[in-house]
């Protein structure tokens, strides 16, 4: 078991070795994107919706975006970095060759997930709280639930590498998947005032989960009560989620 | 380095029976036996699809398999693949190297993999650039090397961790015939310490010069074994005339040597081919006819491979 976490920590390793080889250029668009939009949509937008539930547009904003910053950046590398180092790097086949297996090369991608999306968000965090959006005492909450969600999020994109065919086909998950998760997981709009419909479809989305506890931290309100409502479902989509990718890309690596 | 793999069960490093391993609705392996003893190396020949590298794959538990049993450094690769890992050194077909990282970082990057202890890590890596002549481009990036030199990358890679069991799957396949020299007296060298060496190749010549024992496969299935020598002998002993491709030629190379029972010929892209017993007797037999070759030669692997795989172009080709 211990040897299995020090194989999996080397495959973690070895994305961050490639990842730091261009980390400005590998940051920049994880952190502008959230950053631009939060400015963009806050203030400019914000000056024509005074109030959300008694808050400025902008802080509205902040909590969401900086949780999703876990979902792009798990989706991306589960889907087209997988089947980018899977199919033409042959990077698992390198890797297959020394004492890592498959189910270390799995484990591994999780933890570089986790990590990644911890990390982003909690730029994108500390960049808010530096420009007084958002409040200090609870916000070492995102990164741990930016964490939760980049591993929810990987598995969703482990399962869609599992399925295409060629690389072009991610984009139609991105598309009508990825896309309306996270236009409707209450990081722009409250969701109480949507249709039933689509607040139950938000119910198995864990990135809603996740930006709920988020604003909860960042607003510094109810945070334990928020906790205690989404937290079990966060964690229980994600203990759906990692084993059914578990399952869907381990014959991908070994078969 | 941890653990020493068990190989008390006779001398093999390898033992494969009824090896079998089935794709969906291709066979691609079909109960495949052989050894591989220790300090040998064993070349495993065929042609495009013939099931070398998964063979390979299942070897080192990177593919499970469909059937069979196998023993690898004494363990099963469906069980302990970790174990068998531990002592293993592996020149895959594809390169698989990280292009954009600089090759000395690269190299460390799987000398961590390979489980080398930190402060060791450095040490190792350096030593083997050096040995492979790739030192004075340790910082470079990977893409920016020629063929050559990646492939040899791609050997310091497979030497890290010293392996018992050297596995080669078509590692001189496109490169210039001084990298070739300098790749096998390495193989030579690596065997003279002991290593034992599993060896697919498209070159016979190759295969000629560095393997003690040879099985050629094709479509999944072993056709033949032995010492390259005794293959020779068996399957196509003897000296080949070798005529230009002209076709009123090959009407009468035809005639003559369908007419003599130890006499045969066959067509290939260099032209119409005689083969006779020996030397002495090919050339009479040609010259009373007023058959003038334009050279003879003995026989060789890449005779012997072609009569059991044949000269047509296979599925995979
Ligand atoms: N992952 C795979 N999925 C399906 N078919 C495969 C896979 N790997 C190999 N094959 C098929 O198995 C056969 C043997 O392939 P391979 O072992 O690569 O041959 P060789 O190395 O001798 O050229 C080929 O027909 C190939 O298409
Ligand atoms: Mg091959």
């Amino acid at each position: 078991m211990l040897e299995t976490l020090q194989l999996a920590w080397r495959v973690t390793m070895r994305h961050w070795d490639v990842y730091r080889q261009n980390l400005i250029a590998n940051m920049s668009p994880t952190i502008s994107d959230p950053v631009f939009i939060i400015l963009a949509l806050g203030i400019g937008l914000g000056a024509y919706v005074s109030d959300m539930d008694g808050r400025t547009y902008l802080m509205y904003l902040a909590p969401g975006l900086a949780i999703s910053t876990a979902l792009w950046t798990a989706f991306f590398e589960t889907s087209y970095g997988f089947f980018i180092r899977h199919t033409y790097e042959h990077v698992y086949e390198a890797m297959l060759t020394t004492p890592i297996g498959p189910h270390e090369i799995i484990l591994g991608e999780f933890i570089w997930v986790a990590l990644k999306g911890a990390g982003m968000s909690l730029v994108v965090t500390l960049v808010l709280l530096i420009f007084q959006v958002g409040a200090w005492p609870l916000a070492w909450v995102l990164p741990f639930v930016a964490a939760m969600v980049a591993i929810s999020c990987g598995a969703i994109g482990f399962i869609s590498s599992s399925f295409v065919r060629n690389i072009n086909q991610f984009q139609t998950v991105y598309a009508f998947l990825i896309n309306p998760l996270f236009f409707f997981s209450g990081i722009f709009f409250p969701l109480d005032q949507t249709p039933i419909a689509i607040r139950s479809i938000c119910y198995i989305s864990p990135l809603f989960h996740g930006v709920r506890i988020g604003q909860a931290a960042l607003w510094n309100e109810d945070l334990v009560a928020t906790l205690l409502h989404h937290g079990p479902l966060l964690v229980g989509l994600t203990a759906i989620l990692v084993p059914a990718a578990w399952l869907r890309i381990h014959p991908k690596l070994y078969r | 380095m941890e653990g020493t793999a068990n190989t008390s069960a006779g001398e093999s490093v390898i033992e494969c029976q009824g090896l079998t391993k089935v794709f969906g609705n291709i066979e691609a392996v079909s109960g495949t036996d052989f050894s591989l003893r220790r300090g040998e190396c064993f070349g495993l020949l065929g042609p495009n699809g013939a099931g070398k590298s998964t063979v390979i794959r299942i070897i080192y538990g990177a593919t499970p398999r469909t059937g069979g049993s196998l023993r690898v450094l004494g363990y099963d690769p469906a069980i302990d693949a970790r174990a068998i890992k531990k002592h293993l050194g592996v020149v895959t077909q594809n390169n698989a190297l990280d292009e954009d990282m600089a090759l000395r970082d690269n190299m460390l990057m799987y000398a961590r993999c390979v489980g080398i202890a930190r402060r060791d890590r450095a040490g190792r890596v350096d030593e083997l650039l050096d040995s492979l002549s790739l030192a004075h481009r340790a910082t470079a990036r990977i893409r920016q090397l020629s063929g050559g030199m990646q492939r040899r990358v791609v050997f310091v890679r497979a030497l890290l961790r010293r392996p018992r069991l050297l596995i080669l799957d078509e590692p001189t396949t496109g490169l210039d015939p001084a990298v070739r020299l300098h790749l096998w007296e390495r193989v030579r060298a690596l065997k003279a310490d002991g290593s034992s060496i599993l060896l697919t190749t498209h070159y016979m010549d190759e295969a000629e010069r560095l393997c003690d024992r040879i099985v050629i496969m094709d479509r999944g299935r072993i056709r033949a074994e032995g010492s390259p020598r005794a293959l020779i002998e068996r399957h196509c002993p003897g000296t080949i005339a070798v005529f230009p491709p002209d076709p009123g030629l090959r009407r009468r190379v035809a005639q003559v040597a369908d007419a003599t029972p130890e006499f045969t010929w066959f067509e290939d892209r260099a032209g119409v081919n005689v083969r006779g017993p020996d030397l002495r007797s090919v050339e009479e037999f040609l010259f009373k006819r007023g058959l003038v070759p334009l050279m003879l030669r003995p026989s060789n692997l890449e005779d012997v491979f072609l009569e059991i795989t044949g000269r047509e172009l296979g599925d995979d080709a």
